[in-house]
């Protein structure tokens, strides 16, 4: 490799060090901002803030959140050749300025990490929110150690251009790409990442709102079967056992009362649901009208054990139990 | 492990308030009738301390075990016992005031000299935010604190651990630990169970804690069933959930009565429940497993 093309390769890795510093900073205020909100307090914060007295942790996670946000900021506005060079409406001194800055924040933050890593071992950075969750390691530290590093670098390096395509513009790509698998080997928080994207809870830790179950039963064919039974538009009941959802209505049943039980699964769409309607004289006793099981299927006519009576679990299709692998055991 | 042994009937469990206490025969008045039990010399009473049947007086509330093999006969008996579990909101003084979970409820705790080391050293952190669980004497609308129930979380309240993520599907069958709770408007023989992880779109009154808890536990609602197994005493029964366990699912702790529990508290149940499971309440907790949908 000549040195001209040494030169150029240099030039091209401190000309993607602002947009890549820009983009750790803001995903880190983002983290830390979606952690706050799911949380519901800004006394949720972890990491550094730790190390303050319990009144300064609220301002002090608020101010590394506010600093983070304006330095990633300053440094995409201050990325292009324009601000960079000083020919359009920023001096050319506020890129190297913004630049300085996240070399001095990353620095601090390095320093932090160590001393949090000393007094508290157990706590994590916090860097990224709920994703920093594990103790402080060296790779934390490193990551920290080499965004300051390539802050450094970026002070008084070129513009960001955009290459025409071909070669140049894969090297530039290929040189992003390197450092963000760099950073991504150096953070913990990858793995966890990872592990959220592809994660999807077991249906009954999954929390689906009433509403959603009674608009996908109010649109499901078991809802207009059974119409012309219900009589209330409100659910007189409803309840959760495991992965199904069971909603209660009142019901006229050749002329007499009844409920009319539907389980609905608990399912972001398409939720299977089924229906009974159980004579409210014999609470307990198999339907007249079940949509989907023979009366034999019902099999579970043993009431659940503890002296409650009779359960529902008599009259629902025998699919929610297959499904659930759990009977009803509360008493209608 | 102790033999599966499920309890029939009564679950031999008195509640009321002493009328007259002598050496051998202790007269309490319940809701409905005045109940005369036998107190043999193996009849053991905890009134703040393990203490003498003479140490019990008219107007003492007391929770009874009966000896299962003789009827009328007290085997345990505890008098005035209170608890109180929940986060600090005061502390003023010798006098801490808890938020306890349910709605409007404050309770106030009073921890005297010569309990405040003993208290101390499991609860470092009396302040507002953090967790407390102690044991004491109820008096009226107060307890004087005696007994730690546990150890102190390091973590505030508002800031409970993230349990782990489940891949398969949550066991019906959940192991952990089991502790008791005096029921709220509601007579103290009352069965039942809280349970800390209710839909929280039906989960009656009570508004759950915020947040995942300590455990990943299937959702269910109030008036499902669940079997408890005291995996100390080998007894088991079917309880009726009654409410939300709030608080239970924001202590990552473990029971230690007969080996460490596997997990934190899957069951929060009441004075009566515990005892008739054959818990011994001053302990605050038993190992225990809860099967869902039985």
């Amino acid at each position: 490799m000549t040195t001209h093309a040494l030169a150029q390769l240099v030039n091209d890795i401190r000309e993607v060090q602002a947009p890549v510093l820009a983009a750790m900073l803001i995903g880190a205020c983002a983290a830390k901002f979606s952690r706050v909100v799911r949380a519901g307090s800004l006394d949720a914060g972890l990491g550094p803030t730790e190390l303050f007295p319990l009144p300064l942790r609220r301002p002090a996670a608020v101010t590394v959140c506010a600093i983070e946000l304006a330095m990633g900021l300053a440094l995409v506005v201050t990325a292009s050749p324009a601000a960079r060079d000083g020919t359009g409406a920023l001096d050319g001194a506020a890129a190297d300025g913004a630049r300085i800055a996240a070399t001095a924040f990353f620095l601090v933050a390095m320093c932090a990490l160590i001393e949090l890593r000393g007094r508290r071992p157990d706590a994590g950075c916090g860097c990224f929110g709920d994703l920093s969750r594990r103790p402080v390691g060296v790779r934390s530290i490193a990551r920290s150690a080499l965004l300051a590093v390539a802050a450094l670098a970026s002070i008084g390096g070129p513009g960001l251009r955009l290459p025409p395509p071909g070669p140049g513009a894969a090297l530039l790509l290929g040189i992003l790409c390197i450092e963000f698998l760099v950073i991504a080997l150096l953070s913990p928080e990858a793995g966890e990442a990872l592990v959220r994207l592809g994660y999807s809870e077991p249906c009954e830790l999954r929390n689906v709102p009433a509403s959603r179950t009674l608009s996908a039963l109010r649109r499901s064919p078991q809802w207009s079967r059974q119409a012309s039974v219900i009589v209330g538009d409100a659910p007189a009941d409803m309840w959760r056992e495991l992965c199904w959802r069971y909603v209660v209505y009142p019901g006229r049943l050749t002329g007499a009362d009844a409920d009319v039980v539907f389980a609905v699964q608990v399912k972001q769409r398409r939720p299977v649901i089924h229906s009974a309607v159980i004579p409210r004289e014999k609470p307990g006793a198999a339907s007249a009208r079940s949509e989907d099981a023979s009366p034999a299927a019902h099999g579970a006519a043993a009431p659940a054990d503890g002296a409650t009576g009779q359960t529902v679990k008599a009259s629902v299709p025998p699919e929610v139990g297959r499904v659930s692998a759990m009977p009803i055991s509360k008493t209608l | 492990m102790a033999r599966h042994r499920r309890v029939a009937g009564h679950p031999g469990v008195l509640t009321g308030t002493v009328l007259d206490a002598s050496p051998h025969i202790l007269t309490i008045c319940r809701a409905d009738r005045v109940e005369r039990l036998t107190l043999p010399p193996s009849t053991r009473v905890w009134k703040g301390v393990q203490a003498h049947p003479t140490t019990l007086i008219a107007g003492d509330r007391v929770v009874v075990r009966l000896d299962t093999a003789q009827r009328g006969v007290a085997d345990r008996i505890w008098a005035n016992i209170g608890r109180v579990t929940g986060v600090i909101l005061e502390r003023g003084g010798d006098s801490i005031l808890v938020d306890s979970g349910n709605p409007g409820e404050r309770q106030v705790i009073v921890i005297q000299k010569g309990a405040e080391s003993r208290i101390q050293v499991r609860f470092p952190r009396l302040e507002p935010g953090y967790l407390i669980d102690v044991i004491g004497l109820r008096r009226g609308g107060v307890i004087e604190g005696l007994v730690p129930a546990t150890s102190q979380p390091a973590y505030r309240a508002s800031q409970v651990p993230r349990p782990r993520q489940l891949r398969r599907h949550a066991s019906s069958v959940l192991d952990g630990s089991a502790t008791w709770h005096e029921p709220v408007d509601r007579p103290d023989d009352a069965e039942g169970i809280a349970y800390p992880m209710l839909d929280p779109e039906t989960g009656g009154g009570e508004q759950p804690a915020p947040g995942p808890g300590c455990e990943r536990m299937p959702y269910l609602s109030v008036g499902s069933l669940l079997e408890v197994r005291n995996e100390c005493t080998g007894l088991s029964r079917v309880l009726t959930v009654t409410g939300c366990g709030a608080m239970a699912r924001l202590f990552c702790d473990r029971c230690v009565t007969c080996g460490t529990s596997p997990r934190g508290r899957v069951a929060d149940l009441t004075l009566a429940s515990f005892v008739a499971l054959g818990g011994e309440l001053e302990r605050g907790c038993f190992n225990a497993t809860i099967a869902v949908g039985r």
